[in-house]
């Protein structure tokens, strides 16, 4: 059992024990609250860049699923838990936690307390923090003078496009960093669809002739991509219904005006509940968000907000009040978290369907 | 015996989905009123004007439509003229109003040809819309619903049954072989 | 909307038996905070002599009449309830409000019916419905059928497939079931269940023996909105009652998918019957593929879901009943102490709860002792801890027989047993796993026998390797480490190293690790809640900040057995309530998820660990309480806690090795409070059994006052004050006679009045003795208020209380026991009909 640290750039340091890849790595520190699903949660493109502190003390207890990966390539900086098991059975053929992590060289720590880590996370705001082998001067000094990149949609998102073919309706999803679980929901309403990379133009994507556009979840700040991604929006809406989610809600809210800002502490888990404006009922779903659309910047001449969080106040959903374009901050797609939502991608199949019985004479 | 191919939260994103579809249609909700023809539409009219007083906050006027003796397939003597218009309860002029009727189901069409006379009865609207929860096809008029819930084909030896809560204990629509 | 309601009746849990202890109690008690704000009048009826909820209802609103059919509409003639309660009273208070329903008593005295319409409970209540409900919401269920014969019967295999269970079918409880793997046990089982079954039919359906169960707790308002409060896994699999099972919160081995379709399944039901307020659904999780079945449905509170509550610390009778008065969930405003946000958040938990049932074999040993379908445990103890093996630690060694702190294990049977055992689970299951491991099975091997998760196998290995580990390293510094990440207590690693728990305590300060409390909240550290309920762990970050001014400590008694347990609880809690309110802050430690001492209102502080000496010396030492309370009679603990010269112990009541006897029978008593040289008469007690037997351990059913007391009273009173010398006697004392039959009474000794009596003495005097006598151990008791109390000579009523047995339901043909096989009492009254005559 090799000991090794979580340091963060608050000076705090964090001992414990090591597993999977013994990398040294640096990132932002979030606490992720959801009870069950480490493995979508670890596979998420979302955590590039970033340092997942588990609050769910046993991690690792069911290994890894086939059918339960979020991405081929997962790109978090490491992963923190109080215990981890290092098992690997069962009828869904997995591979242990521990194989996984060395496989993708990402480094993990047991054996830490890491309700403390959430609480002081919840006091101090968002940081950087380092898995690193001594807790010195030294790897301070490093962590403080590490600069993480701001390109993470263009290092994580497909470069080339692919179909993943079916029956269906036409659907074209710009890849930000996509999540398996958009697919996966997609392929159950006989979707054919069509990922095509982050900074694909309108003509590229309308030339492909789509009933529905999907803007994926991805990592880091909306600001870090360049304008040309909000003209695409703005001139895909006005054309075939659209639907974004995470990150592609919130370009979607800047590519009609409003303003984004950072969360003092991110959010991730499925524990708040999410009013829907229009039913006024709550319900519950996977959230990882590090920023949010500020409803003062709304122009509400053009946007509905559609839903919000009780807890933080942030506004987890839009729609246009012109098109059938509408977008989510959490994940409808439960993977991980709650299925509450999940209809979303009904309505966003049905929008597509009435745009085929009516030829698009609608838009 | 019948299957729910809609169940509640099916048939509240129906709804919630042809609320934002009458905004964005209407390009907003001015000079919009909802007729509900009865029995169950009146109980969606009202669910849907619920919906826009959330998101908009306004007060949407919703109308009932007994459309009984306006229709063509049913014989009507055996109704009389008192109880003919008895049971409609539309306290608003329809006069320059962008109306829009809601049914739960939407089949022949000659419940909607009986609505759309009867709206007419009551005076000249600026325009008529058609938002049905269910369009299980097999029209036998050139009637089609401008909002849908959701489309299901069906044989016409099937029956569409519609629930809603308020007078059905529970929300849904099922298909009855 | 919120309902305006003046008036509710709600019905009561009843005695305490297999099935049942006070959690319906607690949950009533924090219902009843709910209500208070609400301004409605509350009928309570329960005819529980250890009920402490029904003290905080006015004494005259409060019905002690058992729930029936009968007595509920003769209550509501009488007061005109707007509404009736009955979700906090399980299974059957639900029936009798079912049966109000059908009879039309609701409609036709305009009572509403709160928690679920009674439409919808009639669906859920009767089988077939619930059935048909399923099927229409396409929930799976298990295939059944009632077959006339065999030829339908195979007609249904060739449908499901074996394995399948067969029963035959009439309307009494029949217990005798039949798993068939084959053909050949399938025809035999046929052949002796259609001789069994007086209408010749009989029930097959499809067997999911070996099955994981997964339970669902959730809460939901009027309007639809939902929240799951928690999931629970049972480690054994079905086919083992759920109350006989391990069972973890949060679920161990589901993947997020299986759980996500669990969890909405379960909103799918609730939605269906539109709940309001709680509901608890259990499954079954196929283990070769993503398939579940519903198993169950309550929508009632059910002891597991007061565990969903407990473990995540969410205030779920609290909220569920203003759920059921139409509060939305996003209205519902809670004490103070909890963040704004917690009625309407899912709970999320940063700790493992491991519940451990306990048998009652040891008191009734001539019973079968097999874990099967009907559940068998009379109590639980739970562990909580940030890690699975410290919270399995903490458990098992909460839930010891033994006072003493030792690992416990099994090392005496030999392997055959232990392989029969594996097959056909007995009680304590879990140290036959254990041993099992120790004797080299592989987790392979033993998963396939037993069907429990390879998980908890690699976990319960990890305990046998860190006990390895401290055993082979005494006194080693890493070993007292290793010790306390397994969860292994102080107490237990003096008794391995056998030296003094102090030498233990040394080792701890020159730690580096040191013992931290942690909060159960339901935020998992996003909000700084204040539930005040904390449990140890060895980590970075104490939490528990010890309580300002003066304090006591109480320590609970732990998980239910057999005796006076329930009454113990009742006990605990007037200690606490006493406590409190003579000014200090009050600090309970329980490990007894089902204890009303354990209700969020009752104390100011609260510590889920293992009643043993090390976790007691933990808190006391962050604590420094100023007084410790030890209810019950716990030599062991008593006397090694003693041993600490500046600890303020009070054991209450005063330890029974005091209790001086002539001989060992009685058939009267004379209850007596005594303080310094004070002596009052609180009543006098006749005794019965129903075998007519007059030793003192087969007392178990009381009456007061006493037979003859219009004639035998006061000279007896008088001759009970005379045996007592008041330099040895003080506090709640019982003087016991004998009586010949002709009038002639010998005395035969003397004790301190025992726990179960206290209660009952509450119960029917009208004057809170327990209270009185913690009051003269804080002396804060005013004795002359007291005094004026007790008039020998009129008396309008006799008041019983008679024992409950778990006799039937342990399918003994016992009748009579001892007070030591008690598993709870029924309280009932009779009018005195010519009070003046005899």
């Amino acid at each position: 059992m090799t000991q090794r640290y979580l340091i963060l750039e608050d000076g705090s340091a964090y001992p414990g024990k090591a597993f999977g890849s013994l990398a040294t790595t640096t990132g932002e520190l979030v606490a992720n609250s959801t009870m069950n699903g480490y493995q979508e949660i670890i596979s998420n493109q979302i955590y590039h860049n970033q340092i997942i502190v588990f609050t769910q003390t046993s991690i690792g207890n069911t290994g890894l699923a086939q059918n339960a990966y979020e991405s081929v390539l997962p790109t978090a900086k490491g992963v923190i838990v109080r215990e981890y098991e290092n098992l690997a059975t069962d009828h869904f053929k997995r591979i242990s936690l521990d194989r996984y992590l060395k496989q993708h060289r990402i480094p993990g720590i047991y054996d830490v307390d890491t309700r403390q880590i959430r609480r002081h996370l919840q006091e101090k705001g968002n940081m950087k923090a380092s898995i690193v082998d001594v807790a010195d001067e030294h790897a301070f000094d490093q962590l403080h003078a590490t600069v993480l990149t701001n390109q993470q949609v263009a290092q994580v998102a497909t470069p080339k496009p692919y179909p993943n073919p079916d029956e269906g309706a036409n659907v074209i999803v710009v890849d930000f960093g996509l999540k398996s679980g958009i697919l996966r929901e997609l392929s159950k309403r006989d979707c054919n669809v069509t990922v095509v990379p982050w900074d694909s133009t309108s003509e590229t994507i309308l030339d492909l002739d789509p009933d529905g556009v999907v803007l994926s979840t991805g990592p880091g700040a909306p600001w870090n991509l360049p304008e040309s991604v909000l003209s695409m929006i703005q001139k895909v809406q006005t054309q075939v219904p659209l639907f974004g989610i995470g990150l592609g809600h919130e370009l979607f809210a800047l590519a009609n005006g409003a303003k984004i800002t950072e969360l003092r502490v991110e959010h991730h888990g499925s524990n708040h509940p999410i009013r829907e404006i229009i039913t006024n009922e709550i319900f519950f779903s996977g959230q990882e968000q590090g920023y949010a659309v500020d409803s003062k910047s709304i122009n509400h001449a053009k946007l509905f907000i559609t839903h919000v969080d009780l807890v933080n106040g942030t506004v987890q959903g839009l729609r246009h009040r012109d098109f059938p374009a509408f977008s989510v901050q959490f994940s409808p797609d439960g993977a991980p978290g709650p299925k509450d939502s999940v209809g979303l991608f009904d309505d966003f199949s049905e929008f597509m369907a009435r745009r085929r019985d009516s030829n698009g004479e609608n838009y | 015996m019948g299957k729910i191919i809609l169940d509640k939260m099916a048939m509240q994103r129906a709804l919630t989905r042809i609320t934002y579809e009458i905004v964005e249609k209407n390009k907003g909700v001015e000079d919009l009123v909802l007729i509900g023809i009865k029995t169950r539409g009146i109980f969606l009219a009202n669910r849907i004007a619920d919906r826009l007083q959330q998101l908009e906050n306004v007060t949407i006027p919703v109308g009932e439509l007994d459309i009984t003796n306006y229709r063509d397939d049913i014989e009507h003597d055996s109704v009389s003229d008192d109880v003919k218009m008895s049971s409609n309860k539309i306290d608003f002029s329809v006069e320059g109003k962008r109306v829009i009727l809601v049914d739960d189901v939407l089949y022949t069409g000659r419940t909607v040809r009986a609505a759309l006379s009867a709206v007419m009865d009551l005076g000249r609207p600026k325009s008529i819309n058609l938002a049905v929860l269910v369009d299980r096809g097999h029209r036998e008029l050139p009637i089609r619903a401008d909002f849908v819930g959701k489309n299901i084909p069906s044989s016409q030896k099937e029956k569409i049954k519609v629930y809603v809560s308020e007078i059905d204990d529970k929300d849904a629509v099922e298909l009855i072989k | 909307m919120a309902k305006t309601i003046k008036k509710l009746l709600l019905l009561g849990g009843g005695p305490t038996n297999i099935g049942h202890e006070n959690e319906l109690d607690a949950a009533a008690y924090e219902r009843l905070q709910a209500i208070k704000k609400t301004g409605a009048q509350v009928i309570y009826i329960d005819n529980n002599p250890f009920s402490f909820a029904s003290e905080s209802v006015q004494a005259a609103d409060v019905y002690v009449q058992e729930v029936t059919f009968q007595n509920v509409v003769n209550i509501i003639e009488k007061e005109h309830p707007d509404a009736i309660m009955p979700k906090i009273g399980g299974l059957n208070a639900m029936q009798v409000a079912w049966q109000l329903e059908e009879s039309d008593v609701l409609a036709d005295n305009n009572i509403d019916m709160l928690g679920i319409r009674p439409v919808d409970l009639k669906r859920v209540l009767d089988n077939q419905r619930l059935r048909e409900l399923l099927n229409e919401i396409n929930e799976p269920i298990i295939a059944s059928k009632i077959v006339p014969n065999d030829d339908e019967a195979m007609d249904f295999v060739r449908d499901v497939g074996f394995p399948v269970i067969v029963k035959p079918f009439s309307a009494s409880h029949d217990t005798s079931r039949f798993i068939c793997n084959n053909t050949d046990e399938l025809e035999d089982a046929l052949e002796i269940s259609f001789e069994r079954t007086y209408i010749k039919h009989v029930s097959i359906e499809q067997s999911i023996v070996g099955y994981k169960e997964i339970e669902m707790v959730g809460v939901r308002d009027e309007n639809g909105n939902k929240i799951l409060v928690s999931g629970l896994e049972d480690m054994d699999p079905i086919g083992i009652h759920s109350g006989d099972s391990i069972i973890f919160a949060p679920t161990q081995t589901l993947i997020n998918q299986e759980y996500q379709a669990l969890r909405t399944a379960t909103f799918q039901i609730m939605d269906a019957i539109n709940i309001t307020g709680t509901c608890h659904v259990q499954f079954a999780q196929s283990r070769t593929d993503s398939n579940y079945y519903v198993t169950k449905v309550s929508p009632f509170f059910t002891r597991n879901a007061l565990l969903a509550a407990k473990a995540t610390g969410y205030p779920l009778s609290y909220v569920s009943t203003l759920l059921e008065m139409g509060v939305s969930l996003t209205e519902v405003k809670l004490p103070q102490k909890y963040s704004k946000y917690l009625p309407f958040m899912e709970p999320t938990m940063d700790h493992v709860v491991v519940r451990l049932p306990l048998w009652p074999f040891r008191d009734i040993p001539d019973v079968d002792q097999h874990l099967n379908t009907l559940m068998k445990s009379v109590g639980s103890t739970i562990g909580v801890g940030r890690t699975v093996e410290e919270a399995i630690m903490k458990a098992m060694h909460s839930s010891q027989f033994s006072p003493r702190d030792i690992l416990p294990s099994v090392s005496k049977v030999d392997d055959d047993a232990v392989i029969n055992q594996l097959i056909h689970p007995l009680a304590s299951r879990v140290l036959i796993l254990m041993e099992a491991l120790r004797r080299g099975f592989s987790i392979d091997e033993l998963s396939e026998l037993t069907k429990i998760d390879r998980f908890y196998f690699y976990k319960m290995n990890q305990l046998l390797r860190a006990q390895d580990y401290v055993i082979n390293n005494p006194l080693s510094p890493t070993a007292v480490e290793a010790a306390h990440e397994y969860g292994f207590g102080d107490g237990m690693l003096a008794e391995l190293w056998n030296v003094n728990i102090s030498t233990i305590e040394r080792m701890n300060q020159n730690s580096n690790v040191k013992v931290t409390f942690k909060e159960i909240e339901p935020s998992a550290g996003e909000f700084r809640e204040a539930t005040n309920v904390f449990y140890s762990s060895y980590e970075l970050e104490n939490e528990s900040v010890p309580c300002k001014g003066k304090t006591a400590l109480i320590i609970g008694r732990g998980g239910n057995q057999l005796g006076p347990n329930a009454a113990a609880d009742y006990y605990t809690a007037q200690i606490l309530e006493t406590t409190r309110r003579a000014g200090y802050k009050t600090i309970i430690m329980n490990t007894n998820p089902n204890a009303i001492s354990l209700a969020p209102a009752l104390s100011d502080k609260q510590y889920i660990e293992p009643i043993q000496l090390g976790n007691i010396l933990n808190i006391v030492n962050l604590e420094q309480p100023d007084i410790i309370f030890l209810p019950g009679n716990r030599h062991y603990l008593s006397k090694k806690l003693k041993e600490f010269a500046d600890l303020n112990i009070v054991v209450l009541p005063p330890d029974q090795k005091i209790a001086k006897f002539q001989q060992g029978t009685a058939t009267t008593a004379v209850d007596l409070f005594i303080d310094g040289d004070r002596i009052l008469p609180i009543t006098t007690i006749s005794f019965h059994t129903k075998s007519r037997r007059t030793e003192l351990r087969y007392i178990n059913d009381y009456q007061q006052p006493m037979n003859r007391w219009q004639t035998d009273e006061r000279p007896l009173i008088k001759m009970a004050i005379s045996k007592i010398d008041t330099a040895n006697w003080q506090g709640l004392v019982q003087v016991l006679f004998d009586h010949d039959g002709s009038g002639n009474y010998t005395f035969t000794g003397i004790r301190p009045i025992r726990i179960t009596e206290s209660a009952f003495l509450n119960k029917t005097t009208g004057v809170n003795w327990i209270d009185a006598l913690v009051k003269k151990y804080l002396h804060v008791l005013d004795i002359d208020q007291l005094s004026s109390f007790y008039q020998p000579g009129i008396h309008q009523r006799y008041s019983i209380m008679e024992a409950v047995f778990p006799f039937k339901e342990l399918q003994s043909n016992r009748t009579d026991g001892a007070s030591t096989q008690e598993v709870g009492a029924a309280l009932s009254f009779k009018k005195i009909e010519n009070p003046i005559e005899s």
